[in-house]
């Protein structure tokens, strides 16, 4: 029986037992849930059918007394997200194996935790289980950062939670009130959510709430100011997490809630737009200016999501399958950038960009990894990143050539700080510190390696992911009102 | 009937009792008596009714509420045993109490007569009254019975101008089906009779008494308080709107409204920047009363469910709160949030047990909490107070803050010195935070205890 369920039930039951698994067995226990998610879901996208709308699902009553109907599946949208998660966690959990200190079995189980409600929120089929998850990942990431990390970690988290829970009480509105509006139409899937055309002040309603709650989960521009002290102060595993996956699950949930909103988005366009570009490019110069790492990584991350929330808005064939492109290849490169971050942080005790200077001299290996993800990161032909950038910058084109010239930008500022912290990090005065050759860990090698060999793959062949994104596009565009 | 008569003679019996020496009897007599109570009503016995026909009964609705009220007696009970601690005597006093204090309850979620509701009103208030007092050698505690007294008597006296206005507009006292007379007079009986019942469960602006209340009075008898009057007083005022609401007033939706708004801003605000968490508990009390009552929008006779859904889901997270602010409390002397920090160092099991419901009161998916707040927001959505669910739940996000400085605390700092408390109250505690996510991934298991 395929089913996707099965994808939040296996990381479910490890973490379950993770939990009391005690520090020897939970790691174990913790890399066994990852990989045997990521080998089903594997297997589940082996036996699918890119022109099959909606496949492994399954629907139930959940709460008849309003009708709420659990509703998982996989489509288009969801593959490559989904592709993600489980490579992400997986390397997270392997990535936790390289600190000195073991973790406890909870550690491992909040991660399984994090890791069901991921592969939830990205399978769920309809508004009602997609809140489910979307506040559910919250709640074992707030655990993560708040137990292990730096020192300012508390309230660093704490401001993330309250920003998140702002905008997912948001959500929760406006799905309460799309529910009341809809009646009896139960919202089985985003069919039936897509198939209501709702008036102007309606959608006016929603638009704004949907912004600020994916906004702030992403987060885009004005709503960012959490991210950049958290980023630096959780612990690198679950900044990995953080970083490239729940800022993904803010511009999936773009993706998913834009389309009801259709006409009032047409006409806000041009400030929605305005208001990603101007991120895109604040993102950018401010991780020009940075002398942090993770402060430097975390802007970068503002800029590209920036980009590919933009690319969502525009609503075109080429932007969303530009973006859910590079939904992937971000999460891919971040994941690669926060552990090589995070092993120079534990070489040279110091997460300032300078404090390794030279460490290339006797690390070649090390900074072999770094270029091709830093050269992925900031989307050079025939790696992933350009595929993604390419395809955006060219959707945001056709609808004005401006978005495109001022959000290509970003692709410039982004050479332009990345190769300052590349330059700076790597070559240089050697210091002290950087003359020894560190020999590196095993686990983190693999990590490094597998990511830059992927980055490579996947801008050689980007077509066959790209196609999931479209048919998927082109099937939901059908539903809407015309 | 027969569960008030068996509930009566046994807590009077139990009140003789402190005078032998045989203390072990008393806790399992009193949970007896609660079981004989709870399967007489379940099993809808009309032994003794006759005698009080039109002036309650245990049907429909009233059945519902009785059985969440004894279910949560029940749950609280094995907790007394720590008042063995204390004496032979007070034991009796407050068992017998507490037990009477559930036939006031009892009679207010089942009234059909004003003198009835009046009656039952009356015997939980001043068992609470004597409860709040119970700690005599403590100056909270005695202001906490006093301030109790004065106000609850004032309500009492408010709500009984109430039921008078209301006799003298309807020429009866009994709830169902009046003539009205004089539909000025009527109305202002329903203000009055209102505020009455809002002062009881603590709705803003009556709730002033809650937080100074909720603090001076033991932490164990504050649980009875918290729980049990809540679940009397939304059963009191959902019997009252059941028979009377095709003859309410339209502005009841609004002057329901406006209490709701009231009780939420006023509850957070005040919440927001207490560092005692029994008092922090109080204000959110309020704010849990503010979306209890939104479950009486939209009013009909199906939707208690809703209405006894969000109880029990309060009461649960309720209990786990006040009991792991009690042992707490016990063991730093203070419920001061700093007495919180490092919990999951020295006991994770009360750590976990203490988010788990904390979570469930701020309302995350999957917890009780959340359903609960999903039906009754849902509710007030369907007759087109979108404006009233935003702001609450954007009020709502406060409540995420307090409640979370709490967890925030119990996972800092490192907790060197252990302390342990009986398996029994660990086993108890568990129970009831699995029992909050079981409602939340399952709210129909409600439906299949209460046999609605």
């Amino acid at each position: 029986m395929l089913l996707a369920i099965l994808l939040i039930i296996i990381p479910l039951a490890f973490s379950l037992i993770s939990f009391v698994g005690g520090r020897k067995l939970a790691p174990i226990l913790g890399l066994t849930g990852a990989m045997a998610s990521l080998l089903y879901f594997l297997y589940l996208l082996s036996n699918y059918n890119v022109r099959h709308e909606l496949m492994y699902n399954t629907s139930m009553m959940w709460i008849p007394e309003i009708k709420g109907i659990f509703h998982v599946g996989i489509d288009g949208y969801s593959v490559i997200p989904l592709l993600l998660t489980q490579i992400v966690i997986l390397f997270s959990v392997f990535y936790s194996f390289s600190k000195s200190e073991s973790k406890s079995g909870a550690y491992y189980g909040l991660i399984g935790l994090a890791h069901a409600a991921l592969n939830g929120f990205f399978i769920a089929q309809n508004p009602i289980t997609f809140y489910l998850f979307f506040e559910l990942a919250l709640i074992p990431m707030y655990f993560l950062v708040l137990n292990w990390g730096n020192a300012d970690r508390r309230r660093a988290v704490f401001k993330f939670f309250i920003y998140t829970i702002f905008g997912s009480v948001l959500l929760l509105a406006a799905i309460i009130y799309i529910h009341a509006a809809v009646g009896a139409n139960q919202l089985l899937s985003w069919k039936e959510f897509y198939f209501n055309s709702f008036p102007m002040n309606t959608q006016l309603f929603i638009l704004v709430a949907i912004i600020i709650a994916f906004g702030i989960k992403s987060p885009l521009f004005p709503f960012h100011t959490w991210q950049a002290n958290l980023y630096s102060n959780a612990d690198k595993p679950t900044v990995i997490i953080l970083s490239a996956l729940m800022s993904k699950m803010g511009v999936f949930g773009l993706l998913r809630f834009v389309y009801p909103v259709m006409p009032a988005i047409n006409l806000y366009q041009p400030w929605i737009i305005g208001l990603c570009i101007v991120g895109i490019l604040y993102g950018a110069l401010m991780a020009w200016k940075q002398t942090d790492m993770n402060k430097l990584l975390a802007y970068s991350s503002l800029s590209h999501i920036g980009l590919i929330a933009a690319s969502i808005f525009i609503l075109n064939l080429q932007a969303i399958e530009g973006a859910l492109f590079q939904i992937f290849v971000h999460g891919l490169c971040v994941t690669g950038l926060f552990a090589l971050v995070g092993t120079l942080e534990s070489t040279t005790g110091s997460s300032s960009i300078d404090a390794s200077s030279g460490f290339a001299r006797k690390n070649p290996r090390f900074a072999t990894y770094f270029f091709i993800i830093t050269l992925a990161s900031i989307g050079l032909p025939l790696t992933a990143g350009f595929v993604g950038e390419f395809y955006m910058l060219f959707g945001l084109s056709e609808e004005s050539i401006f978005y495109a010239l001022f959000a290509g930008l970003s692709v410039i500022l982004g050479a332009v700080y990345m190769f300052r912290f590349y330059q700076n990090s790597m070559f240089g005065n050697a210091k002290e510190v950087s003359l020894q050759s560190t020999p590196l860990k095993l686990n983190e090698e693999y990590i490094f390696i597998i990511v830059s060999i992927l980055v490579i793959i996947f801008g050689f062949f980007p077509r066959m992911w790209i196609d999931f994104a479209g048919f998927s596009f082109l099937e939901y565009l059908e539903y809407l009102p015309k | 009937m027969l569960a008030i008569i068996t509930l009566t003679i046994i807590s009077i019996f139990i009140l003789f009792l402190g005078f032998s020496k045989n203390r072990g009897m008393i806790l399992p007599l009193g949970i007896l008596a609660l079981a004989v109570a709870l399967w007489s009503i379940a099993s809808g016995n009309t032994f003794w009714n006759e005698y009080l026909t039109n002036m309650i009964s245990f049907e429909g609705n009233s059945k519902y509420f009785s059985i969440l009220l004894i279910i949560i007696a029940l749950a609280i009970f094995p907790f007394f045993h720590e008042l063995i601690k204390r004496g032979n005597e007070e034991l009796a006093d407050f068992i017998g109490i507490i037990l009477l204090s559930i036939v006031g309850g009892l009679l207010m979620v089942s009234y059909q007569h004003m003198m009835t509701l009046f009656l039952g009103i009356e015997i939980l208030s001043i068992a609470m009254y004597v409860l709040a007092g119970a700690n005599r050698r403590s100056v909270n505690s005695n202001e906490a019975s006093l301030k109790y007294f004065i106000l609850g008597a004032l309500a009492s006296a408010i709500l009984l101008f109430g039921i008078a206005l209301y006799y003298a507009s309807t020429a009866s006292l009994s709830v169902l089906n009046p003539t009205i007379k004089n539909q000025e007079l009527y109305q202002l009986s329903i203000l009055i009779i209102m505020s009455g019942f809002a002062f009881k469960v603590a709705l803003a602006p009556f709730h002033f008494w809650a937080p100074d209340v909720y603090q001076g009075t033991p932490t164990l008898f504050t649980t009875v308080m918290a729980t049990l009057v809540k679940i009397a007083g939304f059963g009191a005022i959902f019997q009252f709107i059941q028979a009377q609401h095709s003859l309410l007033p339209n502005w009841i939706v609004w002057f329901f409204a406006l209490v709701i708004v009231t009780s939420m801003l006023i509850g957070n605000i005040f919440a927001y920047n207490q560092s005692s968490v029994k008092r922090m508990l109080a204000y959110s009390s309020v704010v849990q009363a503010g979306f209890i009552l939104m479950g009486f929008l939209n009013f009909k006779e199906e939707t208690s469910w809703m209405v006894l859904f969000y109880l029990s889901a309060y009461c649960l997270a309720s209990i786990v709160t006040f009991m792991v602010t009690y042992f707490v409390e016990e063991q730093s002397g203070t419920d001061h949030i700093h007495s919180f920090a490092g919990l999951s160092k020295s006991n994770p099991i009360l750590a976990v047990v203490m988010t788990v419901a904390l979570i469930s009161l701020a309302g995350v998916p999957l917890t009780a909490g959340f359903m609960s707040k999903l039906f009754v927001l849902k509710n007030a959505n369907n007759i087109g107070l979108t404006s009233l669910v935003v702001i609450s739940l954007i009020l709502a996000v406060v409540s995420f803050y307090y409640y979370f400085k709490v967890i925030n605390a119990m996972y800092s700092a490192s907790g060197d010195q252990k302390f342990k408390i009986p398996a029994l109250y660990q086993i108890l505690l568990v129970c009831f935070s699995v029992a909050l996510i079981l409602l939340g991934i399952a709210p129909s298991l409600l439906k299949m205890v209460l046999q609605i």
